[in-house]
């Protein structure tokens, strides 16, 4: 097969379907990675322009541009857009798009979820912009504090839109780190071991992890307070034995990793592109993945630095103020690094690299004052005022913004195979950088003469008129630029200008291939040796393109995707993945989640079960959908080697996943006891009147059911692999998670007045939570035991059966938790 | 950079009734001191690390070896260089932040403070049955314990000349230590946002000369 | 897998022992522990300053391990890695926990 027919005949398998159709059916990585970036810069632009009209109003003292209860909402859906709609799809596009081409692979590890992370943030972005057409946007500030946002003082919709909104574009970013942990763990050429990982991997594992950990006690929270607002349970109230300071703890314990979330992708752009701005290798590799993971931890250990004025005595705020200090540190090491590699090469002033300069700058800047907030007698002072509105736009503009320009003019010609042909760029660099300082350095002044955050108007005696008024012009000024920056990317998608291949003359494997990229990336796998194979090895691209690596026969018959995975530490080939094809089914099951938000949106609540079960329905025919009649043996790669299919093994990509999801969900319940202890100790209003009524018999039966369940389905997965009859294993398991599920539900029916204090509604949560879990295994088991009726080739094909293990392990280990908190206080107490 | 700092400094001027750089109080001018030391501090750094890079660009070519490097840049200025200035501001900030505590002694006098949308109530132990609205009367020159509360959603209670601020939350009472070196009016501004009413939310802290205060405690002013 | 968990335990204890001793503290605060007194000494210090010391044991022990031929992993970059995270860890215990011993509690 010589290079043009294999190059036809992969097309033709991986290829989207043509035309409008393709884009509702795509599940290819280089397409969603596109969708993602581009609807990610549109909702940049829409925040730009609500960023704009914040400007406008605070340019003149007794402004009438807008009044109140529409300021709101505009600063509101400002720092709303742009944290979620705009920087995290960023870095999921971003990673979505480069992570297979950096890795050595033809795709992510489930490409279906990444098309269903893309419609569950264009269907949730969707919701928050119609409500911003009809003026019923969200308006209590982008962290949404209680008792504001309850119903009592924000009795509208406003608030729902963000609870639910959020909560569904949160989905993708929860979906989009599963996706990308698992991609980079296993989904990567054979002999790529951990220290051979580009370095934008090993920014994008940690920062996905991060996801993982850092997402769920805002869900959590966001459920909470929709609870609260919708059906009375009093989590934040405090004469009914809630505390608002809950829902600040849970919003900031997301709300500081979030920061990271968004800085450290722009940190993995720059380790990638400023070491081929200065023709040389990033200095000290190991140290920035170390500082990278220090960075990542310690920012966890930093929440109560938003916190420092709600009256938490002053050792508790030391922890953080120190933490927020050290977190410095590795901060700090990873800019002398870079420092370091430009001493090391030779700079060259390309485009990308001036905004990296700008991102020196602006970052370090935004660093001291960093520190300056950490300190919390300065904290006092600058909180809620328009210095801390200058800090966080010097992070988030100095360490985002400008390192994803310089990403956006490197990979421009990846993205479209052409090269820059009218050389705007410069001058919308000027503008931007001018622009922004003045906006920004003025609104660090004006915040120490005492103007707050979030204000609609002020007077003009208060004597900052001048200094708005300048700050106003910069912000004009920096719009500008980006205009311009719009305007060029639009040129440049339109004008042919064929580029180069490799144009910065790069040295890691995305720029091994022809650009624009083809669907299937690589035409064969290249076996890695360096950190920069193709600086190593220039002729690579062809070798590649002829069929040098793995997997260069695309299968004779049938038109299967095929890529395979590798051992996480050390990079030897693991098993062969085959992947599902194009599919309506993602966009779909995304729709009817939606419906699912919708219906809680509108309070319409009969659609809700319906929905519920749309959504099991479709989640069951996802996977359904996966499975083999025949007896799936062992699948030559090429080079002589011979590997076992992913459904044939323990650790499937799917047993991986659901790992990863179980760890964010894990993170989701340990934040809902977190919550209760925090209630406990802290709220006022406890211990509440009434206690659970702990019953032995209750706790037994829930017990019972746990260990039956698990015990069972490990009898069930021996009895399979031996090649018996799973079937009455099976039946023993649903028994046991049958049983866990009615204990919940009495658990819940028993909660002592759940709107009468917030104990009862805490316990009707924990239960609701049991039950959930029971349920999905209950279904997962029924599946399995559908799988066999139907005859599948389970015996060699056991790879869900470990899926479906780790699932109901779960559902029994939270159970348990759960049965101690709802009996044990009665029963000591 | 500095000189658009010190441009707009001229420009915003230091006389505002607001500004925490203008302070009439101890917190306040410790606070502002640290402030002004911070400053200095971050405009050596930044202007060091700006050198650094601009250096890097005009510089004869030369090679050291990369354990050589990564001693000099991320051991010595990456580790070493960080972690030493900042475990001095670290220490020097929580040495300020107890000195700042509300601990009690003889000398304070209480007061308490309730904050509604869009209003503050204050009341004065030492004066049963008195309640002010929006304007808070204390004694200068002695230090003065504000007990914060809230009856709706949170807010903050700051008076920027005379020290930090602190939050009024719902079913918490907050203290805050305060005092003003000298009689005279002080502008107080609720520091948390609270909806519609936002904007102008604030009040006006009165401090009374000895004779002034003793004569508000009898009731004879007020 | 077991590399994973090497380069990550270190930082791993640092976050369920900071957030222990904030909740102790907390603890403390919330139901007027710190009025008991043992002998002369109340009782908050003692109790914090042990958990303090406690943790920076583990992370010693920890490091320890990091470095033994026993637990090291067989990758000299996972060796590197690791080692930087259980100093991390070790020094991230040290300095954000350093206020249980100085800083005043409870107001
Ligand atoms: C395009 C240039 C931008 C300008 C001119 C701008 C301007 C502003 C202004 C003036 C405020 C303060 C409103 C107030 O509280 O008084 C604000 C708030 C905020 N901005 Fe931006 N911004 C820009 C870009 C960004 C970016 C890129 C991000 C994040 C990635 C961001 C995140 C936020 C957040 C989180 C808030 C706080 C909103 C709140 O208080 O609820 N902004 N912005
Ligand atoms: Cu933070």
């Amino acid at each position: 097969m010589n290079t043009l027919e294999r190059h036809r005949k992969l097309s033709a398998i991986w290829a989207s379907e043509r035309g409008l159709k393709g884009w509702f059916s795509t599940v290819n990585h280089t397409d969603l990675g596109r969708m993602f970036l581009v609807t990610a810069f549109f909702f940049f632009l829409v925040g730009g322009i609500l960023a704009m009209l914040i400007r406008a109003q605070l340019a003149t003292p007794h402004s009438a541009f807008a009044g109140p209860d529409i300021y709101n909402q505009i600063f509101t859906m400002h720092g709303t857009i742009m944290m979620f709609l705009f920087a995290i799809p960023t870095f999921e596009g971003l990673a979505v798009y480069l992570l297979p081409k950096l890795l050595g692979t033809r795709d992510l590890a489930f490409p279906r979820l990444t098309a269903y992370g893309y419609w569950c943030y264009v269907f949730g972005g969707t919701m928050l912009l119609v409500s911003m057409l009809f003026g019923i946007a969200p308006d209590g500030g982008w962290f949404m504090y209680p008792p504001l946002t309850g119903a009592i003082h924000s009795p509208g919709i406003n608030t729902d839109f963000w609870l639910i909104g959020i909560t569904f574009v949160e989905i993708s970013a929860i979906a989009a780190a599963v996706e990308i942990t698992v991609s980079i763990l296993k989904f990567r050429a054979p002999g790529m071991s951990l220290d051979k990982m580009p370095i934008f991997a090993w920014y994008a594992l940690v920062t996905a992890l991060m996801i993982l950990t850092g997402f769920p006690p805002l869900i959590l929270g966001s459920v909470l307070l929709e609870l609260e607002r919708a059906f009375g349970l009093p989590f934040f109230q405090a004469d009914l034995g809630g505390d608002s300071l809950l829902w600040q703890h849970l919003f900031w314990l997301f709300g500081h990793p979030e920061v990271y979330i968004i800085f450290l992708p722009a940190a993995g752009i720059i380790s990638t592109i400023l070491p081929v701005m200065c023709r040389t290798s990033l200095l000290g590799y190991g140290w920035i993945v170390a500082a990278t993971l220090g960075l990542a931890f310690l920012s966890f250990g930093l929440w109560v630095h938003h916190m420092f004025t709600t009256g938490i005595p002053h050792m508790g705020l030391a922890f953080f103020s120190a933490a927020s200090t050290l977190v410095a540190v590795p901060t700090s090491v990873q800019i002398f690094a870079w420092i370091g590699t430009i001493w090391k090469g030779r700079p060259e002033l390309h485009l990308p690299m001036l905004h990296i300069l700008g991102f020196f700058l602006t970052f370090v800047i935004g660093g001291l004052t960093g520190v300056m907030v950490a300190v919390v007698p300065f904290d006092w002072q600058a909180h809620d005022t328009a210095f801390i509105t200058a800090h966080l736009h010097y992070v988030l503009f100095g360490g985002f913004v400008f390192p994803v320009f310089a990403g956006i003019y490197y990979w421009l010609p990846h993205f479209t195979g052409r090269k820059r042909f009218f050389r705007l760029g410069e001058v919308a660099f000027a503008l931007i950088f001018i622009g922004f300082h003045i906006t920004f350095l003025a609104m660090h002044w004006v915040g120490l003469l005492g103007q707050r955050r979030r204000i609609s108007t002020y007077q003009p005696e208060d004597g900052w008129t001048m200094i708005n008024l300048i700050s106003s012009i910069g912000g004009f000024i920096l719009a500008i630029g980006i205009a311009i920056v719009l305007v060029e990317i639009i040129l440049h998608a339109m004008t042919a200008n064929r580029g180069k291949r490799n144009p910065w003359k790069a040295g890691t494997l995305e720029w091994a291939m022809v650009t624009p990229p083809p669907a299937y990336n690589f035409a064969s796998l290249p076996h890695v040796t360096s950190r920069e194979p193709l600086a190593d090895d220039p002729g690579l691209p062809a070798r590649l393109a002829r069929g040098d690596g793995y997997l260069a026969d695309p299968p004779t018959e049938g038109s299967r995707r095929e890529t395979l995975t590798v051992d996480i530490s050390t990079g030897r080939p693991d098993y062969h993945v085959a992947y599902p094809g194009n599919s309506r089914l993602p966009i779909i099951l995304a729709a009817v989640t939606g419906l699912f938000f919708l219906s809680l949106l509108l309070k319409t609540y009969w659609v809700t079960p319906l929905a519920v079960t749309g959504v099991a329905i479709l989640g069951w025919l996802w996977v359904w959908s996966r499975g083999h009649k025949k007896d799936m043996p062992p699948q030559p790669i090429g080079r002589g080697i011979k590997l076992a299919n992913s459904s044939t093994v323990d650790r499937s990509p799917g047993w991986w996943g659901s790992a990863f999801l179980l760890t964010a969900d894990a993170t989701f319940f340990g934040s809902l006891l977190f919550g209760f202890a925090f209630l406990w100790t802290v709220a006022p209003g406890w211990p509440p009147p009434a206690l659970f009524e702990p019953s032995a018999l209750e706790f037994a039966t829930g017990l019972a059911g746990m260990g039956i369940s698990a015990i069972s389905i490990r009898r069930a997965i021996g009895a399979n692999r031996v090649g018996d009859k799973p079937g009455a294993w099976l039946v023993m398991a649903l028994a046991g998670t049958g049983l866990v599920a009615v204990i919940c539900i009495t658990l819940m029916l028993r909660a002592p007045a759940p709107p009468g204090h917030a104990y009862g509604a805490t316990l009707l949560v924990l239960g609701g939570y049991g039950l959930f879990h029971a349920a999905l295994a209950t279904m997962m088991i029924l599946f399995l035991m559908a799988r066999v009726r139907g005859k599948f080739a389970m015996t060699a094909c056991r790879a869900e059966f470990s899926v479906v293990k780790l699932w109901v392990d779960y559902a029994a280990v939270t159970g348990v938790l759960i049965l101690m908190a709802a009996h044990l206080p009665g029963a000591l107490g | 950079m500095s000189l658009t700092f010190l441009t707009l400094f001229t420009l915003g001027g230091c006389q505002g009734e607001l500004s925490t750089l203008s302070p009439a109080g101890p917190a306040a001018r410790d606070i502002a001191t640290l402030w002004w030391g911070m400053l200095v501090g971050a405009l050596l750094i930044l202007s060091f690390v700006m050198l650094l890079i601009l250096m890097a660009f005009r510089r004869p070519a030369k090679t050291a070896d990369e354990a050589q490097q990564v001693r000099v840049w991320i051991v010595n200025l990456g580790l070493i260089f960080p972690v030493s200035i900042l475990l001095a501001l670290l220490v020097y900030g929580l040495v300020i932040g107890e000195r700042l505590l509300p601990r009690s002694s003889a000398e304070v006098i209480t007061v308490e403070a309730e904050a509604s949308r869009w209003s503050w109530t204050f009341s004065y132990p030492d004066r049963p049955g008195l309640q002010t609205q929006d304007v808070l009367h204390i004694p200068a020159g002695r230090p003065v314990d504000i007990e914060i509360t809230s009856t709706d959603v949170i807010h903050s209670f700051w008076v920027p000349r005379v020290a930090g601020k602190m939050d009024a939350v719902p079913g918490h009472v907050n203290v805050l230590r305060i005092e003003a070196d000298r009689p005279g009016r002080y502008a107080g501004r609720s520091a948390e946002f609270s909806g519609s009413g936002y904007a102008s939310f604030g009040f006006t802290l009165i401090a009374h000369d000895p004779t002034a205060w003793e004569s508000f405690l009898a009731g004879e002013t007020g | 897998m077991k590399d994973l968990l090497r380069i990550l335990i270190a930082p791993l204890i640092w976050f369920v022992a900071f957030s222990s001793i904030y909740g102790l503290h907390g603890l403390i605060c919330g139901h007027g522990l710190q009025a008991i007194q043992i002998g002369s000494l109340s009782l908050p210090r003692p109790l914090l300053v042990a958990a303090y010391l406690l943790a920076i044991g583990v992370q010693m022990v920890v490091l320890g391990a990091l470095y033994s031929a026993q637990f090291r992993s067989r990758s000299g970059f996972v060796r590197f890695v690791s080692r930087a995270t259980g100093w991390t860890g070790l020094v991230a215990t040290i300095w954000s926990l350093l206020p249980a011993a100085t800083t005043s509690y409870c107001v």
